[in-house]
């Protein structure tokens, strides 16, 4: 197996935040992960990303039990994470926020070749590459929060909420670039409160609710699901066919 | 119109507060004094002349002119007529003339009659009444004054109308930086890499002179001021790079202190090491207190390193101060007779005579600093310093990027720790004598001002920093008893004009283009 979490469970103080969640991502897929606020998507990635301590439950990852590890350790095995809202360093320069990205690598040519990538998907961040961070514009900087999760070169990308606060023209755009950057070889784990487009690009999606994975299958299946469409989509029945409207939470 | 004039009026009445003020602490004397001394180079000037005091009178009112009249150039309002710019620091200097020439009636009347003023205004001592009222009649005083308060208030006014109708740049600074930028000597030896390496020779053979150009008072400023320093660079790297509060910092520099002291001085403990190895020894305990204070708090998140090293601070104070521990600590009388370094051989043999000491030790100092600054810069540019920044700015993306923010926490802590000891060390040995009374809080506040008022995470802000914490109060000496008072308004001052520091940390910049960027933008927007 890939990607697996088993029976996870997290506790904030008595908050039991992770009731027991399991899932999988297989190689080369895009796995999307939806729920109301506070279902606790984001507290799934943190915990495999290491930022939030595990009461219980195992992750592995290319065979190898990751649990409890430090988030350096897993960042070097290329599980990198992108985390929710638009986290830059304001000061640094653009090119400066990429190169943290790289942090942990060491072969300059790589880099260098990883900064290429990003600049042709995101050309904007060409322009305004020696501009601080901070003054870029709230959808720039979630491109530059992307970017600079691809330049620490992913094997398994952990997407929380890309689409957070975006029009609807980046949104689409944000999506392609998912599914680009799935085809050149990145798996990935999609957080989405958007779950119109992260079930349309997903191979397989899980929905979870309150700390508790309530359904799960293909990403077409959980878009035709009465369930998901009643709770999620606006209960439309033709919704997935507008295009527009409110498939938001 | 009428609602500027009212406030013109207001400005008159604060005018007339500020000299009131002064007035009442005898300030204004004493910075005529001041004026006086550097003007007409006295060695000492007893009761300053009414010239002077004059002066200072004029000089309260142009200012508050000067900047009422600035402040009427803002976009979208009519550019002020010169006749109105007059006419207002007419009524600021009538207004101010008249308050401040009544209060010195009044004052002059009733030390006429007999009252003892002084009972009431502390500082108002007959001799200073004569002073403030010019040593003349109250008609001809109310008339210095009103001359004194319209001159200066119609100068400034005129002065702040020039600058800004004429299109000069009001804020002098940037047209001192721009002026260096555009001068071609200063670009020519900005490019020209032998013309550079000459400059930094002369530099360097200044500094290298400098010793011996100063005053031994001099010397012992400036090595207080780079001892500062170097304390500065220490906690700049913790607070300034990594981003972590510190309020106890002298705990660092009191252990390196107390180290070092205890290493080499013949009593409580008689070990009398010599410099070098004491001086190692010093550097390793401190950085040993900066591993205990910081692996508690390095998975913490938020300022408990401010509260930690508090604490420990006090800790530390305690035991040094405490009676209990005399045997070990020398207790409330602190240690004396602490070790110096050597004088090298050769330094006899170059010059003929060994050095004298002071001179010597300013070298010492000068040595650590500088070993001190290349260490902290080359940390500041590597891989390390990036972490620390990248933290800073946000620990959980630093997270995200690898950074094993916890480890590069305690490291800043460390390293922080044994600069400050490096430079406790250097104290004591300088002084040769230290006590409980070195090591008080108030250490750490200045050492957390001298990087405030130079400019968070600032190399060369370290130094200009503790130039002014340590350096300017005793510049200011002549002013006795107002030098905390003026030191104060200089802070003040200093962080409303430049709130980053005085020489804030520069990153490199290379801003886009606005125009190219400005197309791109129009092509991406069109539908
Ligand atoms: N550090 C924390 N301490 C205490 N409680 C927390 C913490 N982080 C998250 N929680 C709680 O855990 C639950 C799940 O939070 P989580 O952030 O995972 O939700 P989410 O699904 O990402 O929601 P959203 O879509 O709004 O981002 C929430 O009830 C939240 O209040
Ligand atoms: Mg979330």
């Amino acid at each position: 197996m890939y990607f697996q979490i088993q029976d996870l469970n997290v506790y904030y103080r008595a908050i039991h935040a992770l009731q027991g969640i399991s899932l999988t991502v297989n190689k080369g897929e895009i796995v999307a992960l939806i729920g109301g606020n506070g279902a606790g998507k984001s507290s799934t990635l943190n915990s495999i990303s290491g930022v939030v301590d595990i009461t219980s439950g195992s992750i592995t990852y290319q065979d190898e039990n990751i649990t409890g590890r430090a988030t350096d350790q897993i960042v070097r095995k290329g599980l990198v994470q992108v985390p929710e809202g638009r986290h830059i360093f304001p000061k640094m320069t653009v090119q400066e926020n990429l190169e943290m990205g790289a942090f942990l690598k060491n072969d300059k040519a790589q880099i260098q070749r990883d900064m290429e990538r990003v600049f042709d998907l995101f050309p904007r961040m060409k322009e305004r590459r020696n501009q601080p961070g901070g003054t870029l514009s709230g959808g720039e900087q979630q491109m530059l929060a992307i970017g600079r999760g691809l330049m620490g070169d992913p094997d398994l990308m952990l997407l929380d909420e890309p689409s957070m606060g975006l029009s609807p023209i980046l949104v689409e755009q944000i999506f392609d670039i998912i599914v680009d950057i799935n085809s050149q070889g990145t798996s990935i784990l999609l957080v989405e409160q958007n779950a119109q487009m992260a079930l349309a690009v997903a191979d397989r999606g899980y929905v979870l609710e309150t700390g508790e994975i309530v359904l799960t299958g293909s990403g077409l299946d959980l878009l035709n699901d009465p369930k998901v469409r009643a709770a999620y989509l606006g209960g439309d029945s033709d919704a997935s066919e507008s295009g527009s409207g409110a498939y938001y939470f | 119109m009428k609602n500027t004039s009212a406030v013109a009026v207001r400005k008159g009445v604060l005018t007339a507060i500020i000299l009131i003020f002064l007035q009442l602490i005898n300030m204004t004397a004493a910075l005529g004094a001041m004026l006086e001394k550097m003007i007409t180079s006295a060695k000492s000037v007893k009761s300053v002349s009414p010239l002077f005091y004059g002066v200072i009178v004029a000089l309260v009112a142009f200012f508050i002119a000067f900047s009422f009249i600035r402040s009427l150039y803002r976009p979208g309002k009519p550019k002020p007529t010169p006749l109105y710019c007059l006419g207002e620091s007419l009524v600021i200097g009538l207004v101010s003339g008249v308050l401040i020439a009544a209060l010195n009636a009044l004052i002059s009347t009733l030390n006429a009659n007999g009252v003892k003023i002084r009972t009431y205004l502390d500082m108002m001592a007959p001799d200073a009444i004569k002073t403030a009222a010019f040593g003349r009649e109250i008609p001809v005083m109310i008339g210095i004054y009103l001359a004194l308060t319209i001159a200066g208030a119609l100068l400034g006014g005129l002065i702040a109308w020039i600058i800004k109708s004429t299109g000069q740049p009001a804020n002098a600074w940037a047209a001192l930086q721009r002026a260096i930028a555009e001068n071609h000597t200063i670009r020519f030896i900005r490019r020209n890499k032998i013309v550079r390496i000459l400059v930094i020779i002369a530099i360097l053979i200044f500094v290298f002179a400098l010793p011996f150009i100063l005053s031994p008072y001099g010397i012992s400023i400036l090595g207080l001021v780079l001892i500062y320093a170097v304390l500065g660079l220490g906690l700049n790297l913790i607070v300034g790079l990594s981003g972590q509060l510190v309020f106890g910092f002298v705990a660092f520099y009191a252990i390196g202190a107390y180290t070092f002291a205890l290493l080499t001085a013949p009593k409580p403990l008689g070990l009398e090491f010599s410099f070098p190895i004491a001086f190692l020894v010093a550097l390793a305990i401190s950085g040993l207190s900066g591993v205990i204070v910081g692996l508690p708090i390095m998975n913490l998140r938020g300022d408990y390193l401010a509260i930690v090293t508090l604490g420990f601070a006090e800790i530390i104070r305690s035991l040094v101060n405490s009676n209990l521990l005399a045997d070990f600590t020398g207790g409330p009388q602190g240690i004396k007779d602490i070790g110096q370094p050597r004088q090298p051989g050769f330094i006899e043999s170059l010059i003929g005579k060994p050095m004298p000491e002071n001179i010597y030790f300013l070298y010492v100092i000068m040595i650590f600093f500088a070993v001190t600054l290349y260490i902290v810069y080359r940390l500041q540019y590597s891989r390390v310093g990036r972490s620390w920044e990248a933290m800073r700015e946000d620990e959980t993306v630093a997270q995200a990027c690898g950074v094993a923010t916890s480890y590069y926490k305690v490291l800043a802590v460390i390293i922080g720790a044994v600069i400050a000891g490096a430079a406790g060390a250097l104290y004591a040995s300088r002084n040769t004598y230290i006590g409980p009374g070195d090591f008080v809080f108030m250490v750490s506040v200045n050492s957390l001002a001298v990087i405030v008022v130079g400019g968070m995470g600032s190399i060369p802000g370290a130094l200009i920093g503790a130039f002014i914490i340590k350096g300017v109060p005793e510049l200011l000496r002549d002013l006795e008893n107002y030098r905390m008072v003026v030191f104060g308004v200089l802070l003040i001052a200093m962080m409303i004009i430049r709130p980053e520091g005085l020489l804030p940390i520069r990153r490199k910049k290379i801003y886009a283009e606005p125009d190219k960027d400005l197309e791109i933008l129009k092509k991406e927007l069109k539908p």
